[in-house]
């Protein structure tokens, strides 16, 4: 059974003439990571607000398909029972903070507190993210006091700190600098390996390339495209879609280093295989 | 910088005042001051807010919003001393331009009552861990939604200060005069104005979605992380500012 399933997913922002999210239908596999590409305004947010529920119980407007995450519908459950299974992070670092709390560990708790966890439970699962996200050594400075890297790990230990099975990302990385960057890549990575499903919207698509199961391609809301990154960065329509492929891509694409099946390799590793297979 | 955020313990009295009487002082206080339209009374009433954040040790923290308040206030000064309908008593003579007693009387009393206010809810929200409030809140059966709505406000000078920060560093580098003398200062800051509003406003909406989705309109028990904090005599704080308002009514009405 699929951890997630979307059909015929649309939907409209109130007072909004077009759709944003025309005609969704994929599933995701548990465990799996999906990268979520596309140009701006392609509807990436947009379809990460429908898997955790803030569309349609928190942005109204006009709503048809389905979201079901473990066979259950989104659009009939309470939004605190859709997001306790799928958590979400945002890009901008600064507002995830609640500003009511002082502490990086009392930060955490937050969720836990709102959802009537005890207090002994709240300590172990602080504890746990606050290891699992590196950021031990911060927990009794003010969020506020953090750089944005920190700032993003505490808001991503917030979110794994209410168990979640699918955490989604929009665009973590992207109020940060390199080496900002580089710590919450590093993290997610590290949820990915523990079983968490991993849905990101994401721009660097080197790194999706390295780390993402399935890539979904979105355009002025629709799904053009579902598949393994290979696929989807190999095909020669991308650039129409105001995505520039990942760097090794293009490399190969220059040098026509194609494999059997018809796709450039999108690392460096595979670029370098291929190149060692063409020369035979 | 400075860290942005408002609250830090300074274990003085004014902490150990429970979170709801603070509040409370701030409604009171400000009351006080609209009740009577008089500038001793205002002034004593402002008086005891700036001894209370001098006890509190954060009267240093209030004093830049009062300066930036007193400049917007300015131009009511010079408009009600020039066109007060009660003018009468010329007070002051620039050339041809009168400023009367009445206007300014008038206008004295405006400012005071601002920086009232200013100064009562300082002593709220400098001295208050915006959590406590927050929890007290919620206890006193409060929806979470206003609870919230008291959040922004504590959220608001931190993030147009963060954001000022990020605008202004943005502009020092493509070049504009940030720095320098207080000229050049206040020319700079006012186009940073616009900008630094609407992008709090719109992080208050990204935080209203993160709130959301981290179960804070759950309709659920809640649970908290810190054990609850004893506070000086809550019951008797309360009932003294109950007190002391009905007190001032009274001899409002009588007097
Ligand atoms: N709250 C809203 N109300 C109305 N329209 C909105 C709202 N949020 C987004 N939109 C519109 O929906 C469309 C899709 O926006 P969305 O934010 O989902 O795109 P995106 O792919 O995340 O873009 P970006 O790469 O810029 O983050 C855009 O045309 C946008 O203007
Ligand atoms: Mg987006």
């Amino acid at each position: 059974m699929s951890k997630i399933r979307v059909e015929g997913l649309k939907y409209r922002y109130p007072d909004m003439d077009s759709l944003v999210l025309d005609d969704l239908s994929f599933e995701v596999e548990k465990g799996a990571f999906i990268g979520i590409v596309g140009e701006n305004t392609a509807g990436k947010s947009t379809l990460c607000y429908a898997l955790t529920g803030l569309v349609p119980h928190f942005f109204k407007g006009a709503y048809g398909g389905n979201v079901l995450i473990d066979n259950i519908d989104v659009k009939q459950s309470e939004i605190s029972d859709v997001t306790s299974k799928a958590g979400l992070v945002f890009d901008q670092p600064f507002s995830q903070m609640t500003g009511s709390k002082t502490t990086v560990y009392e930060e955490i708790a937050f969720g836990l507190e709102n959802s009537g966890v005890e207090r002994e439970e709240m300590r172990i699962r602080i504890d746990n993210s606050l290891r699992l996200m590196d950021i031990e050594h911060l927990q009794n400075k003010n969020p506020y006091d953090l750089s944005g890297g920190q700032m993003q790990r505490v808001a991503i230990a917030s979110v794994l700190a209410m168990k979640p099975d699918v955490i989604v990302l929009d665009e973590p990385t992207s109020q940060l600098d390199p080496q900002g960057s580089d710590e919450v890549f590093q993290v997610i990575a590290k949820l990915a390996e523990s079983g968490i499903t991993i849905i990101m919207a994401e721009h660097k698509l080197e790194k999706l390339a390295e780390y993402a199961s399935k890539i979904l391609l979105l355009h002025k809301g629709k799904q053009i495209a579902y598949g393994s990154p290979k696929e989807v960065f190999s095909r020669d329509d991308i650039l129409e879609y105001g995505i520039a492929p990942p760097v090794y891509v293009r490399i190969a694409k220059a040098l026509k280093l194609k494999n059997k099946a018809g796709f450039y390799p999108i690392t460096l590793d595979g670029l370098k295989q291929q190149w060692n297979v063409g020369d035979e | 910088m400075e860290p942005i955020h408002s609250y830090t313990d300074k274990k003085s009295y004014i902490d150990q005042i429970d979170p709801i009487s603070k509040l409370l002082f701030a409604f009171v206080s400000i009351f006080i001051t609209y009740l009577f339209s008089s500038i001793p009374i205002t002034c004593f009433v402002l008086l005891i807010s700036i001894v209370l954040l001098m006890v509190g040790r954060v009267l240093r923290k209030i004093v830049p919003l009062l300066a930036i308040s007193f400049t917007l206030l300015l131009s009511i000064i010079i408009v009600q001393g020039l066109t007060h309908p009660t003018n009468e008593m010329p007070l002051l003579t620039l050339g041809t331009i009168v400023f009367y007693q009445e206007g300014l009387t008038f206008a004295l009393l405006i400012t005071l009552r601002v920086f009232n206010m200013l100064a009562a809810f300082g002593v709220l929200i400098l001295t208050t861990k915006p959590d406590d409030l927050m929890e007290s809140l919620m206890k006193q059966g409060m929806s979470p939604k206003i609870s919230y709505v008291f959040l922004s406000v504590f959220q608001l000078i931190p993030q147009m200060r963060a954001t000022l920060g990020k605008i202004t560093d943005a502009q020092r580098s493509r070049g504009m005069e940030t720095e320098g003398s207080l000229m050049i200062r206040i020319k700079a800051f006012f186009p940073l104005l616009g900008p630094a509003v609407l992008s709090s406003l719109n992080m208050t909406k990204e935080r209203a979605i993160a709130l959301e989705v981290r179960g804070f309109s759950s309709k659920g028990k809640k649970t908290f992380i810190s054990e609850e904090k004893s506070y000086f005599y809550p019951k008797f704080v309360r009932c003294g500012l109950i007190i002391l308002l009905i007190a001032a009514i009274v001899w409002r009405i009588v007097g």
